[in-house]
């Protein structure tokens, strides 16, 4: 097999599918930046990473010449120190920058190492957020296909969907009952749920969880409806699965999370971001409990970032995307291998 | 039978998949971040060759199959049937011509391949990754556009159709790749 800089060098045609990428890169910062977002960096090694239960980080160790040696952590996103930066009252902002997971399979939707575009919409809150995105994918659009279409079909792997607005929207009540016939009462209640996956043919355990059955109906019911013709907001997450999203105020069952799909790729995930300091600490420290459940690395929480929201952050919208998928999306690419120039199967074959 | 965990499915088993057999076409675990880890496939009946997509949960119990392949050589078609030869007893076994789906194309006399069995009857047919096949029908290159590595139609014994390069020539054995069809290389010696 050859790498991808020697395939490269033996057909230039390989090189439009990069090309794109970088077009799709240079058009989200000219997008933000044209809409006032300003675009900052933030550190990639970190004392403490955000404490996500289910994802499982990178270590190292940051040694100094004066003999002081500290754990160190590459991020899984930048969340925590751009929020830092919403109380210090740097207004909407945006960063492009890696991001690290580990554990994760080799697939042809993840590498190890991926490339984030996360932003903040202050003030502002999630609905905010998705009009940031129809207007970000159609600027892309316009970017990569020449303006002239108002109905942004986009071509994907022999199929067309279109990014003309408005995009679906729908909550994830309703994706529920419309899609798995499960209703609300059910949906959120831990026993009912269970055997509601029981009765559908689900194979269930005394160890099966409430989550672990939400995700798989969610994956085998819903998921292959999202995102089929337009992009799909699903919205409105049930509270167990805030993440760190705010409790929507008219029924506090549901938190303000939404996710965008389209063509079989999850985009993106985007919160009314959660500003309440103790409820936040209390999110973290569960967190951290759970890893250890799940036998995952230990570390300590950023106090520092606790420290930050007790010191006030302004109301903000704020969404993570994963720009190789975007990438591969507009390139007309089936995985972001192929809009990745060192992808981690070549760095690190499969042994 | 054998329990696994769905975490460690892979291409090219045999699954019980609602009591039904099932080949796994493809496995992909995913840790998706904000819950537990899963396993997305791509399942292949057994019955009725129809693919069907699922998400395991990675931690739930699987039963896979115990399937063996036997290695066959293939002798001749039967009518909608292919009738395999085992090279060491002589025994005949004959498999409905469905089960090699569109890779009739690739059989010769004695190819040597792989059919799965389960509880004795076959539900399966693994043919090697290279073809080797002799080209009964090309045109003659025709000059011109050479810059994008130019292709042609050829037709090989078995009677299919191949692109291959504008240089293969009647008589010249080509190295096929069965799970794409397309040109490897030429064969030679």
């Amino acid at each position: 097999m050859m790498n991808t800089w020697q395939s490269l060098k033996k057909s230039k045609e390989l090189l439009q599918p990069f090309l794109i990428r970088e077009k799709v890169i240079d058009s989200c910062r000219a997008y933000l930046k044209e809409n006032n977002f300003h675009e900052v960096e933030t550190p990639k090694l970190l004392p403490q990473p955000s404490t996500e239960p289910f994802l499982e980080v990178f270590e190292t160790t940051l040694s100094f010449a004066e003999g002081d040696s500290h754990r160190a952590f590459l991020p899984s996103s930048p969340e925590f120190a751009l929020k830092k930066l919403l109380v210090a009252g740097m207004g909407s902002c945006f960063e492009i920058c890696k991001s690290f997971r580990n554990g994760e399979g080799r697939s042809s939707r993840h590498n190890p190492e991926f490339t984030i575009l996360e932003w903040y919409h202050t003030p502002g809150d999630y609905t905010d957020v998705m009009n940031d995105v129809e207007g970000l994918f159609q600027s892309i659009h316009r970017a990569v296909f020449g303006g002239n279409d108002k109905l942004f079909t986009l071509p994907y792997q022999g199929k067309e969907y279109s990014l003309a607005t408005p995009w679906e929207r729908i909550s994830v009540a309703e994706a529920f009952k419309k899609y798995a016939d499960i209703d609300t009462d059910t949906l959120l209640s831990d026993k009912g749920l269970v055997k509601k996956a029981h009765e559908k043919g689900y194979a269930i355990s005394s160890g099966t969880t409430w989550e672990q059955v939400y995700n798989q109906i969610l994956f085998n019911e819903i998921e292959p409806y999202l995102g089929v013709h337009t992009p799909t907001f699903l919205y409105d997450y049930p509270v167990s699965q805030a993440a760190l999203s705010k409790k929507k105020v008219s029924d506090p069952r549901f938190a303000e999370r939404f996710e965008v799909f389209l063509a079989g790729f999850e985009l993106g995930n985007a919160f009314s971001e959660l500003t309440d300091w103790k409820e936040q600490e209390a999110r973290c420290l569960a967190d951290l409990e759970e890893r250890k459940w799940l036998g995952k690395t230990q570390y300590g929480m950023d106090a520092d970032f606790i420290e930050a929201l007790k010191s006030g952050m302004p109301p903000s919208g704020g969404i993570a995307m994963g720009l190789d998928r975007i990438a591969a999306l507009f390139a007309n690419v089936p995985a972001i291998q192929d809009v990745l120039f060192f992808p981690i199967d070549e760095l690190f074959p499969h042994t | 039978m054998a329990t696994m965990k769905a975490g460690n499915l892979q291409k090219g088993i045999f699954i019980l998949y609602k009591n039904e057999p099932y080949e796994v076409t493809k496995a992909e675990f995913y840790a998706p971040g904000k819950g537990s880890a899963i396993c997305r496939t791509k399942l292949k009946s057994v019955k009725t060759g129809n693919t069907v997509e699922f998400t395991f949960k990675s931690n739930e119990n699987v039963e896979e199959l115990d399937v063996n392949a036997r290695e066959m050589q293939f002798s001749y078609f039967d009518g909608d049937d292919v009738v395999f030869m085992d090279p060491r007893t002589f025994d005949l076994v004959t498999v409905p011509r469905s089960l090699l789906e569109d890779k009739a194309g690739y059989l010769i006399s004695e190819q040597a391949m792989y059919l799965v069995f389960l509880d004795e009857k076959v539900i399966g047919v693994r043919f090697p990754q290279k073809v080797i096949l002799k080209v009964i029908k090309a045109e003659e290159a025709v000059a011109g556009d050479t810059v994008n590595a130019p292709k042609k139609p050829v037709t090989v014994e078995t009677g299919i159709e191949v692109h291959a390069p504008l240089f293969i020539k009647v008589g010249e054995s080509i190295i096929i790749d069965t799970s794409t069809g397309e040109y490897l290389g030429r064969a030679t010696g």
